[in-house]
């Protein structure tokens, strides 16, 4: 099945103006599967880490939201389903907000519930606890 | 072997090559031969006559005459003992007694003389008086007489006499001559072979017959044997008794010496040497090989049987095959008299051949299979006749419609077939085109104008060498006997030839004839067989000044002598027979390939047809006859009917195309006239010319009937006569003789037609013509739910109809039903409110039963409530209720990429009711998908509730666009936008106009051309055309050729874009829109070759540029299995360009419905 123009157009953008500390790349025997790798935010627990993530574009993508994972183990509260999808949004726009998200982590709207609520209950320790990960399984 | 008195096997125990001849029974011609013991002679009327084996061999002898000794002489000529002063080979005292009168010695010479010594013919002659008229022949020099001769005439007692020739006295024309000088030298009779059979005994006795005693074959034919002669007193006369059957009678008895009628030959034996008795093409000697001492009733005698050729036989004059072409009774009747000899002589040939084991020398093919296959037809065809007599003729039916269920072919019978006739030779010589022409051609153009003025002036290819006509044999006569014996030769005649298939026999030998001055040009589209033609006409041509001496020949011989009124020659006229949506491109096509007042020409057609071309064409208007009169298939016909249906059929009367010979015609697109029993075909068959042409990409389109039905009209002598036809072409290919009939079919083929296709390679490898590449790219589309549950609607309905007429075995029955139930089908994967039009402008013929069948289907409520949610949405005026600012939004935006597929600039932009932009398709998808999985659909932006109803298309009014049409002169606004679902109109129509929308874009000034099979579907297209500002002209097969030619002139002329709607019927064929870059063509025809060649009136020679086509197929319906099932199947065979017989047409048919309904 033939790539989509959109797919084409977006690899090729992701390649010429990089997001600064998002890696995307495609593989090269599936066009629609991406390595990616997002650097920890500054002033945030993760920072310092490299945290590293596939993301796979869907026979119905942009209808449908592109399925992201991370490989590398991360202590957060919502490393959650990406709701809300449009399809109007983007492999870029969905990274950077992925980005965004581990600079500020939002336990009000949890997906791994025993991390969001130490994350209300002991914030310093869960924050220390995350450092203490992204050092251990983030760190190259 | 002569110790064994029953043999196991009779056949060929003689045999020529038998290494030990029998000594008994040697041959008494031979009196050489060692073995020869007995050589007494007993008087006929001798009862005891035991020990007589020996007898002369004169051919039909009677015992009667059987006076003289035969002298024991080792030299054959020593001799020379004339019993009777006259040298009378009669014996004069038998002829008086029969005659019954003193005959005069001047008559009995004559009647020696000119009955060739055969005293019953010579009764006859006297008796009915055809003696005093018949001349008797020059007898040639004794002298220098053949040795041959003395073969027959062992005592050479009759030398002076015995090679007069009978028929001479018949007088031959002029041009016979050589074969009538080459007649004289062939002895009366030649021996050819002689082979082992078996008799039965009809009497009993002792001493009936003895070892080696010469035994007379007797053939009585009823007809022919005259009253008086059984009247005689015949008591020696071996008249056999009449054979009760007149039809079934092959009986030949066989005499001994003395005339006594011992037995018959066996049947198989009998069958054909009855006929080749009765048509008299060979006499029979025989010797007696093993008879019993005491013969009784029904016991085995055996013979060998010698055969002698006939002169007479290889008289030229003396076989006709039936020259008249009676095409109409022909299908009617049943195998005529004529027929059947002809066929009981073909077989009779050839068992013969095979009983002496006399086998070609050369033959165009393996002369076994080839006989085997003839017997085969032959007992086919008696199969037949018992078949028919059984049924008591309650069949006539069935005559009629054998021929047309001639079996389509197979593709690789038909890659053979052209194999054949596409081995052109690159090297081959071109000529020159006339002065006048003011085109120039390309090489291949010029070889096939050098092809056509050699077909014309019929002349040989200097450099071919003559080849013998492929359906002769050639044959060796024997050099030696049965014994092994030196047989006398006969100078400068070593070989005769026989054509097994008509059963002819000839000295000389049989030139592959040349003896039509036209041909067949069956280049493949594309390859300028129009161009080609016209140079034919400008080079050869009649001068008026050199008013043709040479042509009123032909002239002065019209074909059809029609009551008082004659055809009128007409000189300078070249008749082009086209379609009706060709003429003028002919015209012009005729008039830009001439130099400026080289060449006049008119279309006959409609009101221009008022003129007397009898008049206009004659020799006396020379200067201002027309050179080329164009005229359509239609008009021949309406003549044709018009003359037919005239009390008198006279030709002249109507002073049209019938009432003047032209001096060539040209038959384009010559498979109109494939079905041979149509109207047209037939009408065209009338057409008089010197010269007869067809034009045609696809000589054979699928059976091979289509090719008889130009040979026809070509009259290409003998393929001509569809008897002829039948018998060696369609029924063995029926019998799956498939090589054979391919391979008669290839000789047929070869000399008349020069045919060449694109992808032939020059020698230096290039391409015969360079053509820019074709792509075409198959266009799935996906029918909207509302259309989707129209389709299914109707398909449910017409399997179940479908299944339940399988089911009842009333297919055929209810084919008119099921098929407009197909055509309805068809029509919804196009356009759902086509299966609801009351009125349908429709092309296919069966429309109208259509029609009345789906009456009951478009009235069902279920129906109708589906198309009216489909077109609920239709008939809302434009929306246009956008402020200002919106639409300078949106044009600023209007370079943008669409936001979800990220094309730009987005592809018919549409917005949503929040103002957003994106592509029309991926707005629709958007909400479709969320309907899909259950969700509200929301703007892709803002996510806003969104729905289809609200969606506005913007339409952006180009320059270009206003320009032309009229309608859209006024001033309107650069962008407007239309809400989305005023414009539905259906997948396809959707599919087609995003094309030609991106092709608006992306090249402008490109002209593009729509097919569709449905005139009402092109209706259709058009307002959504005029919706989008697309610029188009309609050609259909409801126009006027006037109407025809404007548009092609306006599509042609136009400068800028311009879609051209044509429906495949009425453009299929001929047309030239090179003009043209891009096809769409709309729906799929049951075979695909119908499409390509629509598709190559586009991709054709003079296109410059790559040529794009779009085949539209509606997604899991009918359409996709017709492409992917039907026309995969059919690929091969050659299209059926709709003009299939109605019959053919449906049972092919049914088989497809089958297909697509799976």
């Amino acid at each position: 099945m033939a790539l989509p123009k959109r797919i084409i157009k977006e690899t090729e953008r992701l390649v010429a103006e990089p997001v600064p500390g998002i890696q995307a790349v495609p593989h090269e025997d599936n066009l629609r599967y991406f390595d990616v790798a997002i650097h920890g935010p500054t002033q945030s627990p993760y920072e310092g880490g490299v945290f590293k993530l596939e993301l796979f574009l869907p026979e119905d993508y942009p209808m449908t939201p592109p399925k992201i994972r991370f490989l590398t183990k991360i202590y957060h509260p919502n490393i959650d389903r990406l709701a809300n999808w449009s399809p109007a949004l983007q492999i870029r726009t969905i990274l950077l907000s992925i980005q965004a998200l581990l600079g500020a982590p939002n336990p009000d709207d949890p997906l791994a519930n025993d991390v969001a609520q130490r994350w209300k209950e002991d914030e310093p320790g869960a924050i220390a606890t995350a450092r203490e990960w992204t050092k251990t399984h983030a760190t190259p | 072997m002569e110790d064994n008195p029953h043999p196991p096997k009779r056949r060929r125990f003689f045999a020529q090559s038998s290494p030990s001849p029998p000594p008994e029974p040697s041959d008494p011609i031979l009196h050489s031969t060692p073995q020869r013991e007995i050589h007494s002679y007993a008087p006929p009327n001798d009862p005891s006559s035991d020990t007589t084996p020996f007898q002369e061999p004169d051919d039909d002898v009677h015992p009667k005459e059987q006076t003289e000794e035969i002298i024991e002489e080792e030299e054959e000529e020593s001799e020379a003992l004339d019993v009777q002063a006259l040298g009378l080979r009669l014996d004069a005292v038998m002829l008086e007694s029969f005659v019954g009168e003193k005959l005069s010695a001047d008559i009995l010479k004559r009647l020696d003389d000119i009955s060739g010594g055969d005293l019953q013919r010579a009764i006859n002659m006297y008796l009915d008086g055809s003696w005093q008229a018949a001349k008797p022949p020059v007898a040639r020099p004794s002298a220098k007489q053949s040795p041959f001769n003395s073969l027959f005439d062992p005592n050479g007692k009759r030398k002076s006499s015995t090679n007069i020739l009978q028929e001479s006295s018949a007088g031959t024309p002029a041009s016979d001559e050589e074969a009538v000088q080459r007649l004289d030298k062939m002895p009366t009779e030649r021996y050819l072979g002689s082979f082992g059979c078996e008799g039965w005994a009809t009497r009993s006795g002792r001493g009936l017959l003895s070892h080696g005693e010469e035994v007379f074959i007797e053939r009585q034919q009823p007809q022919l044997v005259q009253k008086t002669v059984r009247r005689g007193k015949g008591k020696a006369v071996t008249v056999v008794p009449q054979a009760a059957s007149k039809r079934k009678d092959v009986v030949v008895r066989f005499t001994n010496s003395k005339g006594e009628e011992i037995g018959r030959l066996a049947h198989e034996t009998a069958t054909f040497v009855s006929t080749l008795l009765d048509q008299k093409i060979c006499s029979f000697k025989a010797l007696c090989v093993y008879v019993p001492d005491v013969l009784r009733t029904n016991e085995t005698i055996f013979l060998q049987l010698k055969c002698y050729m006939l002169r007479q036989t290889f008289n030229p004059r003396a076989i006709r095959l039936t020259d008249s072409n009676r095409s109409t009774g022909l299908f009617e009747a049943k195998e005529t008299e004529e027929e059947k000899a002809l066929r009981l002589r073909q077989t009779s040939l050839v068992k013969l051949f095979n009983e002496i084991n006399l086998f070609p020398t050369t033959a165009g093919q393996d002369s076994k299979a080839k006989r085997d296959g003839l017997l085969q037809v032959a007992e086919m065809a008696d199969e037949k006749e018992k078949e028919d007599a059984a049924k008591g003729g309650a069949t006539p039916v069935k005559d009629e419609e054998e021929p047309q269920e001639g079996k389509e072919l197979e593709q690789d019978q038909l890659d053979q077939l052209y194999k054949k006739a596409q081995t052109f030779d690159f090297n081959s010589p071109e000529a020159e085109p006339a002065e006048t022409f003011a085109m120039s051609l390309r090489r291949y153009q010029k070889q096939a104008l050098h092809w056509m003025l050699n077909k014309e002036r019929d002349k040989k290819n200097e450099d071919q060498e003559e080849s013998m006509h492929p359906l002769w044999e050639e044959y060796t006569w024997p050099v030696k006997d049965e014994n092994d014996k030196e047989l006398p030769v006969v100078e400068s005649q070593e070989k005769f030839y026989v054509n097994p298939y008509s059963g002819e026999l000839s000295l000389k030998f049989p030139v592959q004839e040349q003896n039509c001055l036209g041909g067949i040009l069956a280049d493949e589209m594309g390859l300028g067989k129009t161009i080609e033609m016209l140079s034919l006409v400008h080079s050869n041509r009649n001068e008026p000044e050199a008013a043709s001496a040479s042509d009123s020949r032909t002239f002065n011989l019209p074909r059809l002598p029609k009551n008082s009124d004659t055809v009128e020659p007409a000189p300078y006229t070249t008749l082009v027979v086209a379609p009706m949506s060709l003429l003028s491109q002919w015209q012009t096509e005729a008039e830009a390939a001439s130099k400026p007042g080289t060449l006049k020409t008119m279309i006959y057609y409609g009101a221009d047809k008022s003129l007397d071309l009898r008049a206009q064409c004659s020799a006396a208007n020379a200067h201002n006859a027309p050179n080329v009169i164009i005229t359509s298939y239609g008009v021949v016909l309406s003549e044709f009917t018009q003359i037919a249906n005239t009390a008198s059929g006279a030709r002249g009367t109507s002073g049209g195309l019938f009432s003047v010979q032209f001096f060539r015609i040209i038959l384009d697109e010559a498979h109109n006239i494939k079905n041979r029993q149509s109207k047209t075909a037939k009408a065209c068959y009338e057409l008089d010319a010197v010269h007869r042409w067809v034009l045609t990409g696809t000589p054979i389109v699928n059976r091979l009937e289509d090719l008889f039905s130009l040979v026809r009209f070509l009259r290409v002598e003998p393929w001509s006569n569809f008897s002829f036809w039948r018998t060696f072409i369609t029924v063995p290919f029926e019998s799956k003789d498939f090589l054979r009939a391919l391979d008669v079919v290839q000789t047929v083929l070869e000399p008349l037609v020069m045919r060449r296709t694109k992808d032939m390679k020059q020698p230096d490898g290039t391409p015969l013509v360079f053509l820019p590449p074709k792509t075409i790219i198959l266009e799935e589309i996906e029918l909207s739910k509302a259309e989707r549950a129209v389709y299914d609607f109707i398909y449910t309905y017409v399997k179940q109809s479908f299944t339940q007429n399988m089911e009842a075995g009333s297919v055929m029955k209810s084919y008119t039903t099921i098929f407009a139930q197909i055509l309805r089908l068809r029509q919804s994967c196009c356009h759902p409110t086509l299966v609801r039009k009351k009125l349908i402008v429709d092309d296919e013929v069966e429309a109208e039963a259509a029609e009345a069948e789906t009456r009951g289907l478009t009235d069902n409520m279920d129906l109708q409530a589906l198309i009216d949610k489909f077109t609920s949405q239709e008939n809302e005026g434009e929306f246009n209720n956008y402020n200002a600012h919106v639409l300078q939004q949106i044009k600023e935006e209007a370079e943008n990429e669409c936001p979800i597929c990220s094309d730009e600039p987005i592809e018919e932009m549409t917005v949503t009711a929040c103002f957003h932009m994106a592509c029309k398709k991926c707005l629709l998808s958007l909400i479709e998908y969320a309907k899909n999985k259950g969700e509200k659909a929301r703007c892709f932006s803002c996510r806003e509730p969104i729905n289809e109803k609200e969606l506005y298309e913007v339409v952006k009014h180009e320059k270009e666009d206003l320009g032309g049409l009229s309608a859209f002169k006024e001033n309107v606004p650069e962008f407007s936008l239309r809400r989305l679902a005023a414009n539905k109109s259906s997948a396809k129509i959707d599919a087609l106009i995003t094309n030609l929308k991106r092709l608006r874009r992306e090249h402008p000034g490109m002209k593009s051309v729509v097919f569709s099979q449905f005139t009402s579907f092109i209706s259709l297209i058009e307002p959504a055309l005029a919706r989008e500002r697309i610029q188009f002209l309609r050609f259909d097969g409801g126009m006027s050729q006037q109407q025809r030619s404007v548009v092609l002139n306006k599509f042609k002329a136009h400068n800028g874009g311009m879609v051209l709607l044509i429906s495949l019927k009425a453009g299929g064929v001929g047309l030239n829109l090179t003009e043209a870059k891009r096809v769409f063509m709309m729906d799929p025809w049951w075979s695909f070759a119908v499409e390509s060649q629509a598709i190559d009136r586009i991709h054709r020679m003079g296109q410059t540029d790559e040529v794009i086509v779009h085949r539209f197929i509606t997604k899991g319906t009918v359409e996709e299995r017709m492409v992917h099932k039907i026309q995969e199947r059919k690929k091969f065979i050659a299209s059926s360009l709709g003009m299939m017989s109605a019959e053919e047409k449906r049972a092919q048919r049914i088989e497809d419905i089958n297909d697509l309904l799976g």
